[in-house]
């Protein structure tokens, strides 16, 4: 099986540029805020005190002591543990005492099978973990501050971002102690429930994804394929037995890089059948292997498309030799020259359509241990874990335990489940699977004046003043919003379940180094939203 | 420097607000006043005088709304005077789930302390509040006694200059409340400068230099505990035991200075003292009753011959 969505590489810098244009947008608006507020309560002393915090939030940070840290984490890890959060294990424990009658033999199919174990083991764990983290640090500071005992500790030289950073760093360390033992009892209990015959599944696979596009039926470059009505846009339709194709187009192929040395291509395509034809063959694809460079064009033989499985394709087994459309032999170096190759695929199947997606089709590279897979998977939760626990220590600094719990599922509820929705909303881009397609209308002010003169979306405005004013009102406050929609960090990106239960490597680039610099983006801000609000909050709640 | 002013504030005013900002309740109004080094300092005052609010305000644990103070030489926000500042909350809001030990030694890692120092010093503090035998048990398991022994420990972990003790005998069984005071009375003789507020009067008068009292957030008297209980118009002459005859003539002698005998009588000592004197009593000798030396026509009957088993051992838990 592929992926379900599109891994896109991140480009680091690219990001970098965007959080700090977000930090600065942000500082600025706090700054000025902060300024007129205090102006305003306090008079003309105002704005100096607020200048005076400023000065005071870098005396402290060179005051910053590791040893004041750590005893705060110390203190904060006993806690838990003395308060008996490692029963948590006791429901783990159970689930998978049990999740054996249940999971074994749900299909015979190996890859299944693998995927039914892997993503059970996975989310229980991150299911288990995430209200274990979240709740602990909800409730840690705000119960301090109730029972008092942090005026023993604010009494003391403590720097008050060292007790956020230590709070954080205790109910980290416990996350990384429970989610380690359970990530290592998952891992045990995977490779004992599988059967011998089934362990060759236990693999991670490299693949190396190129470039799409597509040709219509009559040969044209088109945008996209064909829409079959399919609700999931995720795919576009190769129509059969005509010039339509969809090209993939590699670059830094190294044939001795990938894996045995030789051109695997692996596909999972899905049909669209417009009659039924013979149901006990499937549709027939056709690879042709094009370098554009050398004018080299290199028909493979045609394969049989089984739907929902891994279709492996070695061109030099099924091709013993390689020939161009005029019979002439062709060296697979040849081919490969420049690192570059384009996979024309076809559909053969006459009124038949092939369903394609980038990550359909992959040239393999030699695969990785399915354990690095896994733990990757792990360490991606454990990311997570550590934003969940952030995010709660941080509400705790200025919120009450139960409001602090509310905000922050509130938070990892909208950036689950409404992320791509509201990332959509603000920037006109409905469809996560297809940029091309816009919303049609306008912003909030004109779609407001849309719902009171009945004015469908299609219909476009007018060139006029009131509508050049509507236009610059929906700009400023999508703007806004596209602002404040990063306050809410995409932790969809954090599961990669996906990948690891796939039989997939989780790579770097698409994978691990977005989410972590998504977790050192958001977690210092945080971090300082934190110290500031401890450190102009006054401790005796009366 | 005999007179170096170790705390001072200066208008010190704290308004409580409400949610919206409205004006709930003024527990601090104007309170100016200075506490010298080595001294100490008694903040009396009955329950919402402003006592805790002062405290806190010291502290920086609450901001003043007006007025300013500083401790230490520095203001109360910065939280560098915290270094040699001693602390003992009202109730000891320590974390339950430590022990002694830990307890010590978490709050003497908050001071930057080595290792090494931090192990010496919770030795010796634990031992001086009397808390060896139960330094590895849990502090929720402390009886009230013990929590408040526990609580000076963590405030002189640091060898602070200055102790900033709430309510430091409150609670206490009259043995704990002597010890309290008598540690009091050593941290003044080793320099150090003790602010407690407290309203046991007795207490505050045992073991304070000078004091301040509040009502209604007001400083109402400021001064030294000698010269304020001073009555200028009585003069009072203790002897040994005088017969009827002997006081008559006393009494004939300040007649003749033109001075009037207001009472003669032979003191009683306090509850105190007899509460404390018993249980030390028992203690030497466990399983006889205690006969106080000024009953010794009791002991000539034999009357008081302790019945074995009917003596209280002494303390309770503390």
């Amino acid at each position: 099986m592929s992926l379900s969505f599109n891994p896109e590489t991140f480009n680091l810098g690219q990001g970098l540029g965007n959080w700090v244009v977000v930090m600065v947008i942000l500082a600025v608006v706090t700054f000025i805020t902060a300024l007129v507020v205090s102006l305003l309560a306090e008079g003309f002393a105002g704005p100096w005190q607020v200048l005076l915090h400023i000065a005071g939030g870098f005396q402290d940070l060179f005051g910053t002591s590791a040893r004041r840290c750590l005893a705060l984490a110390q203190l904060t890890f006993r806690e838990a543990i003395r308060r008996k959060t490692l029963w948590v294990f006791g429901v783990f424990a159970v689930l998978f005492l049990f999740a054996g009658w249940f999971l074994a033999d749900v299909t015979a199919d190996a890859d299944l099978q693998v995927k039914n174990y892997v993503s059970f083991v996975l989310r229980t764990i991150s299911w288990l973990i995430l209200p274990v983290a979240l709740l602990l640090s909800c409730w840690g500071l705000p119960e301090d501050i109730k029972a008092r005992s942090l005026h023993t500790v604010v009494t003391k030289p403590v720097r008050r971002h060292e007790i956020v950073l230590g709070r954080i760093l205790g109910f980290a360390a416990i996350g990384v102690l429970v989610l380690g033992v359970m990530s290592v009892v998952g891992y045990i209990w995977i490779n004992r429930q599988l059967p011998d015959a089934m362990q060759s599944q236990l693999t991670a696979r490299v693949p190396v994804y190129g470039t799409i596009s597509f040709l219509d039926s009559e040969g044209k470059p088109a945008e996209a394929g064909v829409n079959t009505g399919d609700e999931n846009m995720f795919r576009s339709f190769v129509e059969g037995n005509t010039k339509a194709r969809a090209i993939w187009a590699y670059s830094n192929i190294d044939i001795s890089q990938l894996e045995e040395g030789r051109l695997v291509l692996e596909s999972s395509f899905q049909a669209f059948r417009t009659y039924k034809g013979n149901i006990d063959r499937q549709l027939l694809g056709q690879f042709t292997l094009v370098n554009a460079k050398k004018e080299l064009r290199v028909p493979l033989k045609a394969f049989e498309v089984r739907e929902f499985r891994r279709n492996v394709y070695d061109v030099a087994k099924e091709n013993p030799t390689l020939q161009d459309v005029a019979g002439k032999p062709v060296e697979m170096k040849d081919l490969l020259s420049e690192g570059q190759l384009q996979v024309e695929t076809a559909c053969l199947s006459s009124a038949q359509f092939l369903g394609m997606a980038r990550p359909d089709l992959f040239i393999r590279m030699p695969p990785r241990s399915f354990a690095a897979s896994y733990f990757k998977s792990v360490a991606n939760i454990g990311m997570m874990m550590l934003m969940v626990v952030v995010l709660g220590v941080v509400s705790g600094s200025f919120l009450k335990g139960p409001v602090a719990t509310i905000l922050t599922f509130f938070i990892v509820i909208v950036g689950r489940l409404a992320h791509t929705f509201m990332q959509g909303l603000v920037t006109g881009n409905v469809d996560y699977y297809n940029p091309t397609v816009k919303v049609q209308g306008a912003g909030p002010f004109g779609a407001l004046y849309r719902i009171f003169s009945h004015l469908t979306p299609g219909i476009a405005f007018d060139d006029t003043f009131f509508f050049r004013v509507i236009d610059v009102l929906d700009r400023i406050a999508l703007n806004v919003l596209w602002a404040v929609q990063h306050l809410f960090p995409n932790f969809t990106s954090f599961d990669t379940t996906e990948y690891t239960a796939n039989a997939f490597d989780v790579p770097w680039a698409e994978a691990l180094l977005p989410n972590l610099a998504m977790t050192i983006g958001y977690c210092l801000p945080w971090i300082l939203v934190g110290y500031f609000s401890l450190r102009l909050r006054e401790l005796e709640s009366k | 420097m005999a007179n170096e002013v170790v705390i001072q504030t200066r208008n010190l005013t704290k308004i409580y607000r409400d949610f919206w900002g409205r004006k709930k309740v003024r527990a601090l109004n104007s309170l100016s006043m200075e506490v010298v080094k080595g001294e100490v300092f008694g903040l009396l005052g009955p329950n919402g005088s402003g006592k805790t609010t002062t405290l806190k305000l010291l502290l920086g644990l609450l901001f003043p709304t007006e007025g300013d103070v500083t401790i230490l030489g520095k203001s109360a926000s910065d939280v560098t005077k915290n270094e040699r500042i001693g602390y003992l909350p009202e109730e000891s809001y320590l974390y339950r789930f430590l022990n002694a030990e830990e307890t010590l030694d978490f709050y003497g890692r908050l001071f930057n302390m080595p290792a090494n120092v931090r192990r010496d010093r919770s030795k010796a503090l634990i031992e001086r509040v009397g808390l060896t035998n139960a330094r590895k048990r849990q502090l929720k398991e402390y009886s009230k006694g013990m929590t408040r022994r526990i609580g000076l420990a963590q405030a002189l972990i640091n060898e602070p200059d200055l102790i900033l003790l709430d309510e430091p005998t409150s609670g206490l069984d009259p043995i704990g409340s002597r010890d309290m005071k008598d540690m009091i009375v050593k941290l003044k003789q080793e320099g150090k400068t003790v602010v407690m507020c407290s309203h046991l009067l007795a207490d505050v008068q045992d073991v304070c230099d000078r004091i301040a009292i509040l009502d209604g957030g007001e400083l109402k008297v400021f001064g030294k505990v000698q010269d304020l209980l001073k009555d200028q118009g009585v003069t009072q002459i203790k002897s040994s035991h005088l017969d009827e005859a002997a006081i008559k003539e006393v009494e004939a002698v300040l007649a003749k200075h033109g001075a009037t005998m207001i009472e003669v009588d032979h003191p009683t000592t306090n509850l105190e003292d007899l509460f404390i004197k018993t249980v030390r009593e028992s203690a030497a000798r466990p399983g006889q009753r205690y006969v106080p030396p000024s009953n010794p026509e009791k002991v000539a009957s034999g009357t008081g011959k302790a019945v074995p088993g009917t003596v209280h051992p002494p303390g309770g838990k503390a």
